[in-house]
């Protein structure tokens, strides 16, 4: 298992650099196929080979320690920040990347930094089996998808000079980095893989090199550095502390004094990468760049980087004012995104704002800290990035074949692209109505919630209410847009039929893949999450909730309805009826008569909510509010030391 | 005698309960308005004869999806007396809520979608008050099913005024009653036609006169959880409550959508949240 992991982090960056130096797309694309293969059969055999399930340590072969390397690699991603940002004339992100530099250097060289522990550079248990599992075989359906997606993306915009060969080395890079970062043991190496993705998703979000979407990519960039910094921060705070640098002894139960502190910087940088306010502006502006861009950080890498750390974080955290600030950013943010994508008419903008939500949830469940909801959080994190990592490549599709980003141009899209809004169903019931997407974990939530005492708890409840509420609505929308139904032509027809079998495969992969998942819920609970989830907590009521058969098959019908009834749609033509009009409309083109004998066109138009709520004021007030309780989180875990 | 037996009675005799309230609502509502009003079994008959006629569906997708709005709201019902968890049954009504709200969009003309969209909007107004509802109940009891909260010694109303209160505003959604009345307007000569149904005809609507009968079956036993000392006891709430609607609603205009989901949020965040902060603080 050891070298299966070893080849799962130095593959993919072998790959990466051979990408590079490839321009030609007819040899570019077999070896993306064969090494996404690859990665994937090797994600699935560490988990094969993985034994009974119960934690293992281990270090590089030969006892090696990579303190120097490690330093090595930073100095040059730092000097690479430094002049990429001077170029484009940015100055923020190449301080910070200096000061988190600057401390790597000090320690190391004031000989403060402690020597790691040979034999425990690596964890791997049941949550890095998942997430090795989500970055292995999403990850690499993204990067397979690209081939259809980036060709056409192209096309359709020819003004955009083409890299393809850097894009697809990036994604392979950002894969090591993943895999990496959800297996390391020893901080300061977490924090290397921690950069990679960090600067991964930059150059990624840049892609295009407009002004746009540089400044979208700057704004990643400094955001994640700032968490990075925390990061760094914390490895100073712990250097002196016995054991300090070891994950494992650090989150094995419920910290005080320096390492809260240290905790709290670390949950810092969790929440930067994680996108929960004020942080969530950068996620919402990488959704300019290329569709499996927004895949990736969304489903399988980054955003679960951040909630990885901060699921592995939750034992440490359990209990403490720290824990609860953390809950509460996880929350506000969750309520108040909520808010805006109610109002938003951009899908994959409402598909982002969604998905800072899901992950405000998982924030909001890791910092309370108690086995029932980190089993919550790892199970939104399974079907988010099986659902979202399929609804983001879908509304891709659409946008190559539509041209639209717009909600209010799906319309009709079952009798448009009727194969492709089976997907899209899929996707969607994935998220909002399959177990753990949302409904699940918001019951799941609340009934943890209840046990919060003080006032506290009651905040939490009420901010789930309404939070629910919001995602039953946003998702409401889109559903009304994609089941709507017209007469098409056979032009419009056609349209569907020029989709990339890559993207066909790929995209129909990750709906089984949702199906599948639901379908055995029951033993991945039984046999992995539920399992993690009491072996991480030492403290606490060992506990899980109980998901009855009757809810489970209420839940599969549920999720199982609107694709099939899409499938049965797409595959028969049917008699168009007129629909009622009063007597002063015709069905073609929804014209309807109007005063002095004129006639006007009928646009059915969404609710926004216009008038009731301001997106954009609710996207201030929620970042002013969740920085104001960030900011007390980190200033608790630093006074109260 | 297992819970089970008791979802499988609501399934059969939910809608009888909600068609003769049906009834009787419109015999009580006649009276108000100096009439005699239609027997009481009317809806019985409006229903076996919407099934008679002929359907005309305007697309393919309409009939499955008011089928699962069916089907979800009497599942729903089902999965509350046999024992699920009360807070899953919220999450699960307004599922099969938004079901009725899909097939009115489907259709994609215009009295229809303007239906949908208001259903919509009274739904995102509503549903935070039943999450609420269901995790205070939860909490005032300790218990998280049907029959737990009616075991329970305590009667859940007492500690839950505001909730009571919040319930009574709410209900008029989800009995479709004047003045949140905006998504289907019972009554003629509306701007909206008839909202979200004005496309369905036959069957079609029989169903969704059906899963209506299913709902307002749902609101009884939601209040009995409230008035938890005996189930007597929440019916003669629920048919004071009710009769309260009749009587706005026979004397309220409709109001817009605007005000309908300010107005609920605002009642369910001052007497459902308070409530709720309350019985935290208190320690309950």
């Amino acid at each position: 298992m050891t070298s299966l992991i070893a080849f799962l982090i130095a593959f993919p960056l072998v790959v990466g650099a051979i990408l590079l130096v490839i321009t030609r797309a007819s040899i570019r694309n077999p070896i993306v196929l064969v090494s996404a293969a690859a990665i994937g059969v090797a994600s699935i055999a560490t988990v094969v080979t993985f034994g009974n399930g119960d934690a293992v340590f281990f270090g590089l072969p030969g006892g090696i320690v990579p303190g120097q390397a490690l330093l090595a690699v930073e100095i040059a991603m730092t000097a690479f920040i430094v002049v990429i940002s001077l170029v484009n004339r940015r100055i923020l992100a190449p301080i910070m990347a200096v000061a988190q530099l600057g401390i790597a250097l000090f320690l190391e060289l004031t000989g403060r930094m402690p020597e790691a522990d040979a034999g425990r550079l690596f964890w791997f248990d049941r949550l890095s089996m998942v997430m090795v599992l989500i970055i292995g075989l999403i990850g690499t359906l993204i990067c397979v998808n690209a081939i259809g997606y980036m060709r056409d993306y192209h096309r359709s915009n020819p003004m955009i000079k083409g890299r393809r060969n850097v894009f697809f080395s990036l994604l392979f890079v950002f894969l090591a980095g993943m895999f990496g970062l959800v297996v390391s043991n020893n901080l300061p190496m977490m924090l290397v893989f921690w950069e990679i993705t960090t600067l991964c998703s930059f150059l990624l979000i840049g892609y295009t090199r407009t002004e746009e979407t540089l400044g979208y990519a700057f704004k990643a960039l400094n955001m994640n550095l700032l968490g990075g910094l925390g990061f760094g921060l914390a490895i100073a705070l712990l250097s002196n502390q016995p054991n300090g640098l070891d994950l494992a002894k650090l989150t094995a139960g419920p910290v005080s004094g320096t390492l809260l502190a240290a905790v709290a910087l670390l949950a810092f940088a969790g929440i930067t990468k994680s996108a929960q306010m004020p942080f969530s502006s950068w996620l919402i502006g990488a959704m300019y760049a290329p569709s499996p861009t927004s895949a990736l950080l969304h489903s399988s890498t980054m955003v679960k980087a951040g909630v990885f750390l901060l699921l592995r974080l939750s034992p440490a955290m359990s209990g403490s004012a720290v824990g609860y600030m953390v809950t509460f950013v996880g929350l506000v943010t969750f309520l108040f995104v909520s808010l805006v994508a109610a109002t938003e008419q951009n899908t994959k903008k409402v598909l982002a704002y969604s998905t800072i939500g899901s992950l405000g949830l998982i924030v909001g469940c890791a910092g309370i800290g108690t086995p029932e909801l980190a089993w919550v959080g790892v199970m939104i994190i399974i079907f988010h990035a099986l659902a979202k990592g399929l609804l983001f490549l879908v509304v891709g599709t659409i946008e190559n074949r539509l041209y639209t980003k717009d909600m209010e141009n799906f319309d009709t899209l079952i009798s448009r692209l009727p194969r492709v809004s089976v997907l899209a169903l899929a996707g969607i019931a994935g998220m909002f109505i399959a177990p753990f997407g949302i409904v699940v974990a918001k019951w799941a939530a609340i009934r943890a919630f209840l046990l919060v005492p003080g006032g506290q708890g009651a905040a939490m409840i009420v901010i789930m209410a309404f939070g629910s509420s919001l995602t039953l609505f946003y998702w409401g929308k889109l559903l009304i847009k994609v089941l709507s139904m017209r007469s098409v032509s056979a032009y419009e027809r056609s349209i569907e039929g020029r989709i990339s079998r890559y993207e066909w495969l790929t995209e129909g992969a990750l709906a089984v893949g949702v199906l599948a998942v639901t379908a055995s819920i029951g033993i991945i609970s039984d046999r992995v999450v539920g399992p993690y989830a009491l072996s991480a907590f030492s403290a606490g009521p060992q506990t899980l909730l109980n998901i009855e058969p009757a809810m489970l098959a209420v839940m599969l019908a549920a999720v199982l309805f609107l694709p099939l009834l899409a499938l049965r749609v797409s595959s028969r033509s049917y008699d168009e009826a007129d629909f009622y009009t009063s007597g002063r409309g015709s069905n073609a083109g929804h014209v309807m008569g109007a005063a002095l004998g004129g006639s006007r066109s009928v646009t059915l138009r969404n609710y926004y909510l216009d008038g009731v709520i301001n997106g954009a004021l609710m996207f201030r007030v929620g970042t002013v509010a969740s920085g104001a309780i960030l900011v007390a989180m980190v200033a608790t875990g630093l006074v109260v030391r | 005698m297992s819970p089970w037996i008791y979802g499988a009675l609501f399934l059969v005799f939910a809608p009888v309960f909600g068609g003769l309230l049906a009834g009787v609502d419109r015999i009580v509502s006649a009276r108000m308005q100096g009439r005699v009003g239609p027997p009481l079994l009317q809806p019985f008959y409006d229903v076996g004869k919407l099934l008679q006629k002929q359907a005309r569906q305007v697309n393919p997708v309409v009939e499955p999806l008011l089928l699962g709005h069916v089907g979800f709201m009497a599942v729903s019902g089902a999965l509350l007396l046999g024992g699920t968890d009360l807070i899953f049954i919220a999450f699960i009504v307004a599922l099969a809520a938004l079901f009725l709200v899909l097939a009115a969009g489907s259709v994609n003309s215009p009295y229809s979608f303007a239906g949908a969209e208001r259903e919509l909007v009274v739904l995102l107004a509503s549903e935070p008050f039943f999450i609420l509802m269901m995790a205070a109940v939860c909490k005032v009891t300790g218990a998280f099913t049907f029959a737990g909260v009616l075991a329970s010694p305590q009667l859940v109303a007492v500690q839950l005024p505001g909730v009571v209160l919040a319930f009574l505003l709410v209900a008029t959604i989800k009995l479709r009653k004047s003045p949140f009345d905006i998504s289907m307007s019972h009554h003629p000569h509306q701007e909206l036609v008839s909202g979200l149904t004005t496309d369905m005809s036959g069957r079609m609507l029989a169903y969704v006169e059906l899963a209506h009968w299913y709902e307002s079956a749902l609101l009884c036993a939601f209040m009995v959880l409230l008035f938890n000392w005996s189930i007597a006891l929440g019916f003669v709430a629920f048919a004071i409550a009710y009769a309260l609607e009749v009587l706005v609603d026979n004397s309220t205009s409709r109001i817009k959508w605007q005000l309908v989901l300010r107005s609920t949020w605002i009642a369910t965040l001052l007497f459902s949240g308070g409530n709720v902060l309350a019985l935290f603080l208190l320690g309950r």
